[in-house]
């Protein structure tokens, strides 16, 4: 046992562990060694380099009820695409199908446990890991059969919802056999009414020339608390793409981390992300290139306006042997109010020689010029400034190759913007 | 449908405009030549409603009203245009989407229904073959990676599409060869009409050989030091702008 006296929250959610262990399924020792994980690291330190612009003071002060499994479905937003599974709390609420799209599906029934209850060392959020590892009701395992191709994309909707202040901790694996191909679609909502908290992993590996769009929209509500954590391994000629659209909730981390491993392995990580309100939304992205000849792309767009404060630390390093690899980061960020706050790192660091890396990262105003230029042909400030701002998240947004989505994204972008400038001018 | 009164503008504490005055009717069209640093482009810039200029005096009328006291999108609503000297380069904003939210800004302030999408693309059609301007155009953003000429060409594309009752063309002529320059002349004489007044800011009579104005205005210093036909147009060209200049101190 750790010889570190536990804080008052670390006890809280052990203790709430141990009334709920019996009934999460999977072995119970690994779960309990997760706990202890999480205990032993308990909440970040004002100090802690990885939560540097994001403080979880107000986090910590909640004491959130673990979710237990989910009994009854939920009203949920219409499906973008034909195939959607609704996981409540992190749980199927029912019988899991056998498959879904193009993935066969698994849970801690019928797949290995210690696919479904990794956890992950180092960076920010491997505390969190640890405790959905621990927590996690319902994990799913989606998993392609070799060679197997679909363009089909597959939704996953994550509801977090409870009577009171609830943690919801959904777990996904996704395993792409070597030579398949799929999309699939993450939708994080809640049901605003309390003060929740999504404590979400996924836990991504793809074989060798296996190929996953991951899009990913993160859409909580207004007072909602969310850390998530993206792991993806990407095998041999392999590729993680990730087109990622945060817009909700009150606070936000999301850790994406992909450990390039095989040669020819390769990345697209992009993003927006709307800071509002007094919205935080912060993102870590970290890529390890291990392997000759991988690619990465990191591109994030940021806009925050009034009180809301955006965080971008993007992270790539080039580990010794990876020749010939190409590693490229992009952000962009705009303040549409005084206010608002943009906080941005990009990190190269390089331990091979012949490599091509690059990094390019802006925050500012929308241009005088060009808004006097849209005014001058009739339109409004705000119609300017909404047009302005579109444009500036639009090299990023044309990337979300999936129409249903990047139109919801669109006009959710659009009526907040307009929105807000109306109400600033 | 313009009048202007003993203008003075500065940017910060540099006096521009010390005292312009101008009258322009319906149907009339008026040259604005002087030398550079002369003020003509701050003239259309302030008619226009660019911000960073103080008028500090004087007063400009358009249809009546203080033309001044109007917000930039206004003025374009009640048929004020103008064509930039340097149109700004806008990825993102596609020039179709321009076109059509700045034609139904304009329709809606005359009270008629905003234009469907078929509605749209007929209408502009023929203005675009007008301006020799490829339909691929549509698509993209908004002068971006346009060359000077294409840029000046689609200002009078979005002139002949929103069709001002007062069009400012602020050095129109310039970066332009003598094709372009013939393109932009044809959209400009074009929506030459009864109803619009056409205010032309040029330095060189280059552009009054394609486009005849029926006044020559020399801005000098912040002041209209003389007003001609298009003769006087001419005679500038031949004896430069100082005799301009010394006759007026003369006097």
């Amino acid at each position: 046992m750790s010889a570190i006296a536990p804080s008052p929250v670390t006890a809280h959610y052990r203790e709430a562990f141990e009334r709920l262990q019996s009934t999460l399924g999977g072995s119970t020792l690994r779960r309990a060694v997760a706990m202890e994980r999480f205990a032993e690291l308990g909440f970040p330190g004002a100090r802690e380099e990885a939560w540097k612009y994001t403080s979880l003071r107000r986090l910590e002060s909640r004491r959130f009820v673990p979710a237990a499994q989910s009994t009854t479905s939920v009203d949920v937003p219409a499906a973008f695409v034909a195939q959607r599974l609704v996981l409540v709390n992190g749980s199927a609420v029912g019988p899991v199908p056998a498959a879904l799209g193009g993935f066969a599906l698994g849970t801690l029934t019928t797949a290995p446990e210690d696919q479904l209850l990794r956890t992950f060392a180092g960076g920010g959020t491997e505390r969190f890991t640890a405790l959905n590892a621990a927590l996690t009701v319902g994990p799913l395992l989606l998993s392609t059969a070799a060679g197997q191709r679909s363009d089909d994309v597959v939704q996953l909707s994550l509801v977090t919802t409870g009577a009171g202040p609830t943690l919801a901790s959904p777990r996904i694996a996704v395993r792409m056999a070597p030579g398949s191909r799929a999309r699939l679609l993450l939708d994080h909502v809640d049901d605003g009414a309390h003060e929740h908290f999504t404590n979400a992993v996924l836990d991504i590996e793809l074989g060798a020339g296996a190929h996953l769009t991951l899009y990913r929209l993160q859409r909580q509500g207004e007072r909602a608390f969310h850390i998530e954590r993206i792991e993806s391994r990407v095998g041999e000629n392999a590729c993680f793409v990730m087109r990622d659209s945060q817009l909700g909730a009150a606070l936000a981390r999301l850790d994406t981390r992909v450990s390039l491993d095989g040669r020819a392995a390769g990345t697209e990580i992009t993003g927006v992300f709307l800071a509002d309100g007094s919205r935080h939304l912060d993102s870590h992205v970290h890529v390890d290139h291990r392997a000759i000849e991988t690619t990465s792309l990191q591109d994030y767009r940021g806009i925050a306006a009034n009180k809301g404060r955006g965080v971008f630390n993007g992270k790539a390093i080039v580990h010794e042997g990876a020749q010939k690899s190409n590693a490229r980061q992009v952000n962009r960020n705009l303040l549409l109010t005084p206010g608002a706050e943009i906080d941005t790192k990009p990190d190269l660091e390089i331990y091979a020689d012949d490599v091509q890396c690059s990094h390019g990262t802006t925050t500012g105003q929308l241009d005088p010029n060009a808004l006097f230029y849209l005014r001058s042909r009739g339109l409004s400030e705000p119609e300017a400034r909404s047009a302005l701002t579109r444009a500036f998240a639009g090299a990023v947004m044309a990337r979300v190759d999936e129409p249903a989505l990047a139109s919801h994204v669109h006009d959710e972008l659009d009526r907040r913007l307009v929105r807000l400038l109306e109400g600033s001018v | 449908m313009l009048s202007i009164r003993d203008l003075h503008a500065q940017i910060g504490i540099r006096k521009i405009l010390k005292g312009v005055n101008l009258e322009v009717k319906p149907g009339e069209v008026h040259a604005i030549m002087g030398p550079n640093g002369s003020g003509k482009s701050t003239l259309a810039s302030v008619l226009a409603g660019r911000a960073g200029y103080e008028v500090t005096k004087g007063t400009a009328h358009y249809l009546g009203d203080d033309l001044l006291a109007l917000e930039p999108e206004e003025r374009a609503r009640r048929g004020v245009f103008l064509a930039f000297q340097y149109p700004v380069e806008i990825p993102g904003v596609n020039n179709a989407y321009l076109l059509k939210a700045a034609l139904n800004a304009v329709r809606k302030q005359r009270g008629l229904q905003e234009l469907d999408a078929f509605e749209f693309l007929a209408l502009i059609k023929d203005k675009m073959k007008l301006m020799q301007m490829d339909e691929s155009f549509l698509s993209r953003g908004v002068n971006e990676g346009f060359s000077g000429g294409e840029k000046k060409r689609n200002e009078i594309l979005q002139m002949a599409v929103l069709e001002p009752k007062l069009a400012l063309l602020d050095e129109t002529d310039s970066g332009l060869d003598i094709d372009a320059l013939r393109v932009v002349a044809t959209g400009v004489n074009s929506l030459r009409s009864p109803e619009r007044a056409i205010v032309m800011v040029t330095h060189y009579q280059r552009l009054l050989d394609y486009i005849e104005p029926d006044f020559v205005h020399v801005l000098s210093d912040g002041r209209i030091l003389r007003t001609g036909d298009k003769s006087l147009a001419l005679e500038l060209e031949k004896r430069g702008y100082d005799w301009v200049k010394q006759e007026a101190s003369a006097a």
